[in-house]
């Protein structure tokens, strides 16, 4: 005699290794999705953080046009630093598009100012446009450039991929369900004799529901995990790549595996158990509703 | 084996002006009156087609009647709704003319199944389901999946199965129909023995009038879509034509 009972809903193999590796696969997508999503929000945040009251002056003129620049600015209320770029620095910024060979040095370059905005002005608006009116009145010929303006661009631009990596997500999570419950339909259909034979001896629907909803929250817990494993190996993957480039890509640094990363690959697997019970019990419910 | 306590005298099953059908083709039943008392032990017979395991399926809750009434100890089912007939199930034991042995599990936990389905744990009921198998001959095939067991041997673990929550009510469908004349008999005796040891009401449909004839009990038959109770075992004693 065995020392324990067999289960009731015996394993159908060959079609739950297939079911197994889509929904790993889908979980798999969906996890590498929700840290795509959480990457492009944490960059268009970092983002706008750090740009947030930062101004460029640029100064068509001679050094004491400059130096009167810096004095006007200081001078603004809402300016609370400001100061003339040493040649050096300039020639820095200029670096990604003139090559390591760096700048001739008979080669002008334009005269620029780093000013700092309160962060109160520069989220309103405005303080660029006031400081431009003020060099203006000065006879100053310059171009005031509030980051702030163009940040906002960048922001949508990562809003827009993070919502578009949510939708992904979703539209994972929602192929997943209807895998699930197309592949509790084929297993009922398969168990017929078995589900008949247990409503024939009284059992409650809840009873024979439970059998398919234990047997999907596993195989959704199990197929969650790897692929949520796999994700995690995916970006890592991507993290050592990226590290290893010398070239600065501006979003790509803010993929991590932080905390909320680890929150992600976590759930996944809970989300995708849960999500493939209630699949399976919604379709065993409904397929025995038509028994008497 | 404990003996059953009936108190009272109401139909273990009542069917009035029972009819069935499938669409608007004829009727598979029609106008069909019955009543089981408990403790009764009863054949139902008729040539094959005549519809005795639809009249099965109405007494054993897998059909609803187009038309009339199918009560169950004292209970209208048809005012029922699909969660409140699972009660009534519960007392019913039902032996299936195919058996409807679930392949993947052994004769031990075939015959466990209605206990589980209670909810019951394994060593509440262990002795008594493997008492039970010895009882139908089987002791020595408590592992033994379905696959390796003959027809008789199925037969004899669907009839414990039937019996292990020791129901109300035994429906059995053609339980002689794949064994030969001596399991038949020896079948018989066991429902026998049900139905005298634990006053269990017994209906069994069966084309087989020798069987019928060495039970000397009642006997209803069907015959185009209606019930008639015959009193004395048919003669002379063969089988209804197939």
């Amino acid at each position: 005699m065995k020392p324990s009972l067999s289960p009731l809903l015996p394993k159908e193999d060959a079609r739950e290794a297939a079911l197994f590796f889509v929904v790993c696969a889908l979980c798999f997508l969906a996890a590498l999705s929700g840290l795509v999503a959480r990457s492009a929000y944490s960059a268009a945040d970092e983002w706008t953080d750090r740009v947030t009251g930062q101004i460029t002056i640029r100064v068509r003129g001679d050094d004491a046009a400059t130096a009167r620049a810096v004095a006007i600015a200081k001078a603004t209320p809402e300016i609370t630093s400001a100061r003339a770029l040493e040649r050096a620095e300039s020639e820095e910024l200029l670096r990604p598009w003139l090559g390591p060979t760096g700048v001739p040095a008979d080669l002008p370059l334009p005269h620029l100012i780093a000013a700092e905005a309160t962060r109160a002005s520069s989220a309103a608006g405005g303080a660029g446009e006031r400081l431009s009116s003020a060099l203006m009145a000065a006879g100053i010929d310059a171009t005031v450039d509030d980051h702030i303006v163009w940040s906002k661009d960048v922001k949508r631009a990562t809003d827009s991929a993070g919502l578009v990596a949510l939708v992904a997500v979703g539209l994972l999570g929602a192929t997943g369900l209807a895998v699930i419950a197309f592949a509790t339909h084929a297993t009922l259909l398969a168990r017929r004799d078995m589900v008949e034979l247990l409503h024939l001896t009284g059992a409650k629907d809840t009873f024979i529901a439970g059998l398919f909803e234990r047997r999907f929250l596993m195989l959704g817990v199990q197929a969650g995990a790897l692929g949520a494993l796999l994700a995690f190996g995916a970006a890592a993957f991507i993290l050592f790549v990226v590290k290893q480039s010398d070239q600065q890509i501006w979003l790509l640094p803010q993929l991590s595996l932080s905390l909320a990363d680890g929150l992600i690959l976590g759930v996944s697997p809970l989300v995708a158990g849960i999500a493939s019970m209630l699949a399976a019990k919604v379709t065993v419910m409904r397929s025995l509703s038509d028994m008497v | 084996m404990r003996e059953r306590d009936l108190t009272t005298d109401e139909p273990v099953i009542r069917l009035d002006r029972v009819g069935l059908s499938y669409g608007p083709e004829a009727d598979v039943l029609a106008d069909v009156s019955l009543q089981l008392r408990p403790g009764s032990m009863t054949f139902l017979t008729g040539p094959s087609g005549a519809g005795k395991s639809t009249l099965l399926k109405l007494a054993y809750l897998a059909l609803r009647p187009t038309a009339g009434r199918v009560s169950m100890f004292g209970v209208d089912t048809s005012r029922l709704t699909r969660k409140e007939l699972a009660p009534f199930r519960r007392r019913i034991g039902v032996v299936f003319q195919e058996f409807r042995l679930l392949d993947h599990l052994t004769a031990y936990e075939n015959v466990a199944l209605p206990l589980r389905v209670l909810g019951q744990h394994e060593k509440t009921y262990r002795d008594d389901v493997i008492e039970l198998l010895k009882w139908v001959g089987l002791g020595d095939r408590l592992d033994a999946r379905p696959a390796t067991l003959s027809g008789g041997e199925k037969q004899r673990v669907a009839i414990a199965r039937a019996v292990v929550v020791k129901p109300d009510l035994i429906i059995a469908d053609e339980p002689t129909g794949n064994v030969d004349e001596e399991m038949g008999d020896r079948l018989f005796r066991l429902f026998r023995e049900l139905n005298k040891r634990l006053n269990t009401t017994v209906l069994i449909a069966t084309h087989d009038l020798a069987l019928v004839r060495k039970a000397k009990t009642d006997v209803l038959r069907l015959a185009d879509g209606m019930v008639v109770r015959v009193p004395a075992p048919l003669e002379p004693a063969q089988a209804e034509p197939a």
